[in-house]
């Protein structure tokens, strides 16, 4: 029983950058009575790089590896906004087969950032064999980036006209294989493990809800707002690329607490198995970059030969193709919600201002009303779930 | 899209100074001080119900005298509709924070890298430069290299700043030709 005078005393506790559970740097100065969390004051910009800056004085074509390093879990989801972005104001679309392309990696993106996702929020709650299990089939994810691209995680593989290169042979059939087979078997052990646990159960349901007219307040996307109950996602309402041929559901949660959003983040792999294959399916064949050579690079055979290709390729990747004045925001899905790339071109060869709207720094936003009242072990478990990368907050 | 451009602009003829449509966009280009009844507006009419507020950007064109454009991007889920909203200002704007629980933070990082203050956020402080760091990075006239670089001295046991010094001059390479690029 504290006295009168101790009631309304807070104390400042700092939960440091350097943490297993914080995510990646994150600051926050938790005011606590007792056990219990009474306001977070979140200090981030501890990652921040310097990228718009950055991309302000790089070409184009420079300024796409900024891109990967965003958010450094699903690289290519990143890529393809400012792909879309760049192709919006220079007035070209991507062939067929390219946006196929990008629509397989982009779930691929999905799947490995959800793994990533589950299984680190799995470790904080206290299991630790998920973690061991996911990240053996993001090793498979990122050797299918590595045969496509030549990196096995920031690819500079989705470009604006296209994608760089065509898929080697095989990796389709590989690809098939996983979104077939491997992956939902993984997703089936790690829902034995997770989803009827009763320590798992106890430590995320009920845990830092969100109703819906929050969640659209704090500018909540992804499947944070799914979790909620908002029916709202931007590969359904505002499509891009080739997701007007895929058939696929949203997954839609009820209760906007921790283990909504786990069950949400689950059924949304399971989804994007299911694009995956479609992608692969359907794939059309043709060329995977626009034709124009004002933009696109022109074949390595032909560079040997005609003149006029060694000069084109010299210029652009010197000087760059140049981008007429306008400005546009780009949207793409990415796995942690809504993410847009606000693009200012002024009719150079480099970004007048490029603003990165990032997901995570709006969840993170939310951290102080949604651990209010909760315990320090909560405010672990809703930081998992929250699924913060802070390549992307603080860019 | 149009009509709801047309149904704005008249509904809220004293604040807009211009809007369009560019890339399928919707672009408004509002009056400083009518800022917060046109977001309010937006927010609460029913052909608009801009419910979630998703980014707002500063961008600075130093040649102008109102040299900042602060550009406000807003989402209606229940028409699928996007809008922007850009004000132009020399330092000042009125905060939206009251409208959008959303908005605390991207005001602050609006401030900490370009320096405009906004009229009633009630936590304007620098969110992603370092703590006491000085300056407005984003800026066209701050350099990209910034002016101070940190080190950790050994003699005083702590991190030190100092001037910038770059032994290796900054390579910028001009790759413009010369009968069509930037010939100053």
């Amino acid at each position: 029983m504290m006295s009168k005078l101790e009631e309304n005393k807070t104390y400042k506790m700092n939960f440091g950058p350097q943490h297993p559970a914080a995510h990646g740097v994150l600051r926050l100065v938790l005011d606590m009575h007792g056990e219990v969390v009474k306001h977070t004051d979140a200090h981030i910009g501890l990652l921040h790089r310097g990228a718009e800056k950055l991309i302000e004085a790089k070409t184009y074509t420079q300024a796409i590896p900024y891109f990967d390093r965003l958010d450094y879990v699903a690289p290519m989801n990143q890529e393809n906004a400012f792909a879309l972005a760049v192709e919006k104001l220079l007035g070209i679309e991507a062939p067929k087969r390219a946006q196929y392309i990008r629509v397989l990696f982009a779930e691929l993106g999905r799947i490995l950032s959800h793994i990533l996702n589950i299984t680190t929020f799995a470790l904080d709650v206290g299991a630790i064999t998920p973690l061991l299990w996911g990240f053996e089939q993001r090793e498979v994810g990122m050797e299918f980036y590595e045969r496509v691209s030549g990196a096995r995680l920031h690819a500079n593989y989705i470009r604006p006209g296209g994608v760089h290169v065509d898929m080697p042979k095989g990796l389709a059939k590989d690809m098939y294989k996983f979104a077939d087979e491997t992956l939902p078997k993984f997703i089936d052990d790690l829902e034995g493990l997770l989803t009827d646990n009763r320590i798992f159960k106890q430590r995320s349901v009920g845990i830092g809800i969100v109703s819906k007219e929050k969640a659209i307040e704090f500018g909540f996307t992804g499947p944070m707002l799914r979790a909620s109950g908002v029916a709202w996602d931007l590969r359904k309402s505002q499509p891009y690329d080739a997701y007007t041929d895929m058939e696929f559901d949203v997954p839609i949660g009820t209760t906007g607490d921790c283990y909504a959003r786990y069950l949400v983040r689950v059924e949304e792999m399971l989804e994007s198995c299911k694009i995956m294959k479609q992608a692969i399916n359907k794939m059309p064949k043709g060329d995977v970059m626009v034709d124009d050579h004002k933009i696109a690079p022109p074949n390595r055979k032909d560079i040997k030969t005609s003149m006029e290709a060694m000069i084109t390729h010299f210029k652009l990747y010197s000087e760059g193709y140049h981008v007429p004045a306008g400005e546009t925001y780009s949207v793409v899905e990415s796995p942690k919600g809504e993410f847009g790339v606000y693009l200012v071109a002024d009719g150079s060869n480099k970004p007048y201002r490029c603003h990165i709207r990032a997901p995570g720094f709006a969840h993170l936003q939310a951290l102080d009303y949604m651990s209010r009242d909760h315990m320090l072990s909560d405010l672990v478990a809703i930081l998992g779930s929250l699924d913060v990368v802070f390549g992307e907050i603080d860019r | 899209m149009n009509e709801l451009m047309g149904y704005i602009a008249k509904e809220q003829k004293d604040a807009v100074i211009s809007n369009e449509i560019t890339f399928d966009e919707l672009v408004f280009t509002v009056k400083l001080n009518k800022l917060h009844g046109f977001i309010e507006f937006l927010k609460t009419d029913e052909k608009c119900l801009f419910s979630q507020l998703v980014l707002i950007s500063g961008v600075d064109y130093p040649e102008r005298k109102e040299r900042f454009d602060v550009v406000y991007n807003l989402l209606s889920m229940k028409h699928n509709q996007r809008i922007r909203v850009k004000v132009l200002t020399k330092e000042e704007v009125n905060s939206i924070s009251d409208l959008y629980l959303a908005a605390a933070w991207y005001e602050r990082e609006a401030f900490d890298m370009y320096g405009i203050k906004f009229k009633g956020n009630k936590d304007l402080r620098r969110i992603l430069t370092d703590y006491d760091f000085e300056g407005y990075p984003l800026r066209k006239d701050f350099p990209l290299v910034g002016f101070e670089e940190i080190h950790y001295s050994e003699e005083k046991r702590k991190i030190v700043k100092t001037k910038i010094n770059l032994p290796k001059e900054y390579r910028e390479f001009d790759f413009m030709s010369p009968w069509k690029g930037n010939l100053k």
